[in-house]
């Protein structure tokens, strides 16, 4: 990361760092009315409040040692990668519990930036005519675009690996939106730094955030002064960050935005200086407040990197980071005690994100199996995974058809509804969410989506015959249902509901009748298909 | 609708797929909103002014000497306001609502909020949201207790309507009750009609398990269930309704507004709408920003209030902003304003007291953090929705909030108690000729001597010209409306004798 960027920039850096339409009025214009061209829609669907009952406790303390067994290895997949095949279900199982813990957790290696354009420098906007503006945001909104591919296509084709998965989990946890960041530049290095530090340490992490360009535009640390420092960041710092809502005071808002004064960022650079751990130039000696600051009890001429040291001091800053680990990777209610846990570890192991996330993985309480079934997919990860499973990732689907989709179901990559992220469980269902769900996820079979048709192609003969391995083909049919509700259900079925689904693969044959691989092919793959696309209708296939 | 019951009759269809069973929906009849105590037909329409609105920029306090000191940059000159007294001026983007003001059918009351604001955006809303003070954390929202109370075993005893509907935002916390929600989020009822029935399987069993994944499979077959139910009642209404000839500004909100417009005219009874605006959170650069806000908010509510007026429907209907809360008195130094506490509410209606409400806010007696004092508690403006609007006893405030909280009289109980307000002998006859290019002939007909105001109203419901005529005779008088000036299109000759009011479509050709 620092070495990407590690650019001469004190040399380079002439920030037109702020005027009344930053950055550039004519610019914005442009950029906005693209925004509103290709975002018409609703992309509005979140807001901020919890919605799950109060849930009468149920037992999860008891549980002792669990059964690892196929179930076991499939809810392990299903929160930690988008969209296990069966197959990568069964060499889980076998591989063992710690093992594939071992796996999913494992480094990667990052992958190549989605084009050069990432480390393009800043126009300078005052000197460009209305065409090149235009033609500069224009080209800005495309790379919005082949960026979101370029992560889709990270996702479809990952191994089981956890990485895309916490990279999306930081992106929610950082939300940051493009509207108003403006430079893709900065969207790919926030990107960049989640991927890169996404099990890494939790203090690198937030000082890359905190003064990487996206971050200093999103919640205005950009220009921010002595005399009338900004409290945007200050408080987003502390309570959707690192404390939480109740555990800091106005005066501690207050204190910490005038030590976050006096950082400024073109959108590709900054004037912050890792190393030195300050900002340089005339913006920092003219708008830094030298002065002394009282913060949660502490004072001294406090920097911001001071202030994120006294909060990183405070028992509820790791409590607050488990607290949303755990609503991401199992349940949206918190198991107090186990959050308490899982922040020991990270505070013992120096705010190390991998071994906290090991230890929650490896846990009895993550495998105890009341959790399954209790995590409503995004939409990104149903989606993705759906196609994963289908194994349909080199099928060739417009762009159009993953943005709108995207944006109807409430989940536009770089656009988060607010700074708060997406808060998901229930609040991604209503009455247009769900059946615009399940109107899409039959998309993928028929070809046929709200937003359009286009061409699509499923060999569902491959997905049976990969789905059974006897030869006594009046017990095959039932193995594809058992196998495909083992694929794609997290919670049980009742044997009503199997029978239903065998009723559908046969539609009046008799199971020794229903063989994928005869010649009249075309009625069985129907029925194959009507079942696909049944499963994709009930609610259970939400769940995760 | 009874969930439970459908599921048991449905477990005999063998349908699956596309193939609903019509019979659901066919059989009932359609009732009026039914409250356990009272029955109403009263409409609550909420807008949210999502992000923290500035109070003191809407509504300003033109004759404070503070407003000017402490915001150098952000105040608004004479020019960006509309007096609506000598020391109380509106900002010039609401100027589309000044009719409104003037007819007596926008109130404001100053100050709202509740003690010791919490400046989160998240926490403040889910105070507004739940009903609580500012230190206590309720789970279940004011209108979910509310309708909760008047509907013994809700959701299943509840009517084939929606209790309320939303735009713009999952966030249900509002209508959220102890078991379930109150609210419909709805987008465009034909897509929705169609893209629900078409994959709606039925007869999916109704197994419980005692997990965390039972209960949200339980959750979502609710909600399944209940988009299938609502869908097709939601669709009825908005086939029903007249085609309007307003036009609304094409915009988010203007499309939430018209759809409200559409279901209320098409005969929905829901009696709660949430609308949302979003990007009021003004950190930078406020002033473009809260311009281009408040006029969306202003051109989108003055065609909705014309079009109520205009189909007769606005005495059943009152409109209401929240925010979850104003912003600080101090501008910052990036031309923006950080989170305040208290700020005005607007209210609209025909059947309210207008006029303002409360004081110009005291910019000398700021809290510790240099926000404003608040002047009427938020479950005050709740509560009088709730006794003098709907008509529910004192006692259900209590019920509700755990606390009583005295009304503020911004509805006129008076005028909302009775049902016809039009004078007895005030009629108004076909203009004459319509279409017209030249001229065109109003008539109309008084009991005895009154004062007449005309208005000329375009087809966003802005008033574009205003005469009073002062001591009209009784009996049938004549006024003529010069096309001269017009463009092509329609038009409302609107006609208003005391709170009487009469409307008439006119179109110029040319």
């Amino acid at each position: 990361m620092t070495e990407l960027f590690n650019i001469d920039h004190k040399s380079k850096l002439d920030i037109n760092y702020f005027n009344n339409e930053w950055p550039n009025k004519a610019a914005v214009k442009i950029h906005n009315s693209l925004l509103k061209k290709y975002w018409s829609i609703d992309n509005s669907f979140l807001s901020n409040s919890t919605l799950s009952e109060p849930l009468n406790p149920l037992d999860n303390t008891q549980s002792t040692d669990f059964n690892w067994d196929i179930y076991s290895a499939r809810h392990l997949l299903s929160r930690t990668i988008t969209g296990a095949t069966f197959e990568d279900i069964n060499s889980c199982l076998t591989q063992g519990m710690h093992n594939s813990v071992q796996t999913i957790l494992e480094n990667q290696d990052l992958p190549d930036p989605p084009g050069d354009w990432v480390l393009e420098d800043i126009p300078d906007w005052n000197s460009l005519s209305t065409q090149e503006k235009n033609d500069i945001i224009q080209s800005y909104h495309s790379r919005m675009q082949s960026f979101r591919t370029w992560w889709r296509e990270l996702i479809i084709f990952d191994s089981n690996n956890i990485t895309e998965m916490m990279t999306l989990f930081w992106h929610g946890y950082f939300a940051s939106a493009f509207s108003k960041v403006f430079y893709p530049q900065a969207m790919y290095q926030q990107n960049n730094i989640f991927r890169t530090y996404c099990l890494g340490n939790f203090r690198d992490l937030l000082r890359q955030i905190t003064f990487g360009p996206a971050m200093m535009i999103w919640l205005d640390i950009n220009g921010s002064r002595k005399y009338s420092p900004n409290e945007n960041f200050s408080r987003e710092l502390m309570e959707l960050f690192t404390l939480g809502v109740d555990n800091y005071s106005q005066e501690d808002v207050v204190s910490a935005s005038r030590a976050f004064t006096g950082y400024v960022t073109d959108g590709l650079q900054t004037n912050y200086d890792f190393e030195d751990m300050a900002g340089w130039g005339p913006w920092w000696s003219d708008w830094h407040d030298f002065d002394e600051k009282t913060f949660m009890g502490q004072t001294g001429t406090w920097t911001g990197d001071e202030i994120i040291n006294i909060i990183l001091e405070q028992d509820a800053c790791a409590i607050h980071i488990c607290s949303k680990i755990y609503k991401w990777f199992v349940y949206e209610n918190i198991d107090q005690s186990f959050v308490n846990e899982m922040a020991n570890i990270l505070r013992s192991n120096n705010y190390e994100i991998k071994p906290t996330m090991e230890f929650l993985l490896t846990s009895n309480h993550f495998f105890n199996p009341i959790f399954r079934g209790a995590n409503i997919q995004n939409p990104n990860s149903l989606l993705l995974g759906t196609i994963k499973r289908l194994k349909m990732q080199n099928q060739n689907y417009p762009n159009q058809f993953f943005d709108k989709s995207q944006n109807f179901l409430g989940m536009t990559m770089f656009e988060p509804p607010d700074v708060n992220g997406w808060i998901g469980y229930r609040s991604w269902i209503n009455s247009n969410t769900l059946p615009m769900r399940k109107a899409i996820l039959c998309s993928l079979i028929t070809g046929i989506s709200p937003f359009g048709n286009y061409g699509s192609y499923i060999n569902v003969r491959s997905i049976a015959q990969s789905l059974y391995n006897t030869d006594q083909i009046d017990l095959a049919c039932e193995q594809v249902v058992q196998n495909l509700a083992l694929l794609f259900f997290s919670t049980p079925l009742s044997d009503n509901l199997k029978e239903r689904m065998l009723s559908i693969l046969l539609d009046g044959a008799e199971p020794y009748d229903w063989n994928i691989n005869l010649p009249a092919w075309n009625a069985q793959w129907n029925r194959m298909k009507d079942l696909l696309q049944y499963m994709m209708k009930i609610p259970e296939f939400q769940l995760s | 609708m009874k969930r439970r019951n459908f599921l048991k009759s449905s477990l005999a269809i063998a349908a699956i797929g596309s193939q609903i069973p019509n019979m659901i929906f066919g059989n009932s009849k359609r009732s009026r909103f039914h409250w356990s105590s009272i029955t109403s037909d009263k409409i609550v329409v909420l807008v949210k002014l999502n992000g923290g609105n500035d109070g003191l920029n809407t509504i300003v306090p033109t004759e404070e000497p503070q407003y000017y000191n402490k915001r150098p940059s952000l105040a608004l000159s004479e020019n960006e306001t509309i007096y609506l007294t000598d020391t109380v001026a509106m900002h010039s983007s609401m100027e589309p609502l000044l009719p409104f003001y003037e007819e007596q059918k926008m109130g404001i009351v100053q100050g709202v909020g509740y003690p010791n604001g919490n400046l989160s955006h998240f926490r403040s809303s889910d105070i507004w949201d739940t009903g609580s003070s500012g230190d206590e954390f309720l789970s279940t929202g004011w209108l979910g207790r509310l309708l909760e109370l008047e509907y013994d075993n809700f959701p299943d005893n509840s009517p084939e309507y929606p209790l309320s509907i939303q735009y713009n935002s999952a966030n249900l916390l509002e209508f959220k009750t102890s078991e379930s929600n109150t609210a419909l989020y709805l987008y465009d009822p034909d897509a929705m009609y169609s893209i629900i029935t078409g994959n709606y399987v039925s007869n999916q069993g109704n197994e419980t398990f005692d997990s965390y994944g039972g209960h949200e499979l339980e959750f979502l077959r609710e909600m399944d269930f209940m988009s299938f139910g609502y869908s097709e009642i939601i669709n009825q209404a908005s086939q029903n309704a007249p085609n309007t000839i307003m036009q609304y500004p094409d915009t988010n909100l203007g499309q939430q507004f018209e759809l409200t417009a559409r279901l209320i005219s098409g005969g929905l009874d829901t009696p709660f709408y949430r609308l949302y605006q979003h990007g009021y959170d003004t950190h930078i650069n406020q002033k473009s920003r809260h311009d281009q806000l408040l006029g969306e908010l202003s051109s989108s509510l003055a065609v909705f209030l014309s079009e109520m007026e205009a189909l007769e429907l606005l005495d059943r209907v009152i409109v209401v902003t929240t925010s979850e809360f104003g912003r600080r008195v101090n501008e910052n130094g990036a031309l923006g304003t950080d989170h305040g506490t208290s700020a005005p509410t607007l209210i609209f209606g025909s059947k309210i007291n207008p006029g303002i409400i409360g004081s110009n806010p005291d910019l000398e007696q700021l809290d510790n953090n240099g926000n404003l004092q608040i002047q009427f508690d938020y479950r005050q403006i709740y509560s009088t929705l709730i006794t003098d609007w709907i008509g529910l006893p004192e006692s259900t405030i209590q019920n509700i909030f755990g606390n009583n909280f005295s009304s503020i009289p911004f509805i006129d109980q008076a005028l909302s108690a009775s049902d016809n307000t039009i004078l007895d002998g005030f009629t108004l006859q076909k203009a004459y000729p319509n279409p017209f290019n030249a001229k065109t002939t109003l008539s109309y007909t008084l009991p005895r001597e009154k004062n007449v105001t005309i208005r000329l109203l375009d087809c966003r419901g802005k008033a574009i010209k205003t005469y009073k005529l002062s001591n009209q005779k009784s009996g049938k008088n004549i006024f003529k409306i010069n096309g001269k000036n017009l463009s092509s299109g329609t038009y409302f000759a609107q006609v208003q004798t005391g709170n009487s009011i009469l409307t008439e479509k006119i179109t110029v050709l040319k």
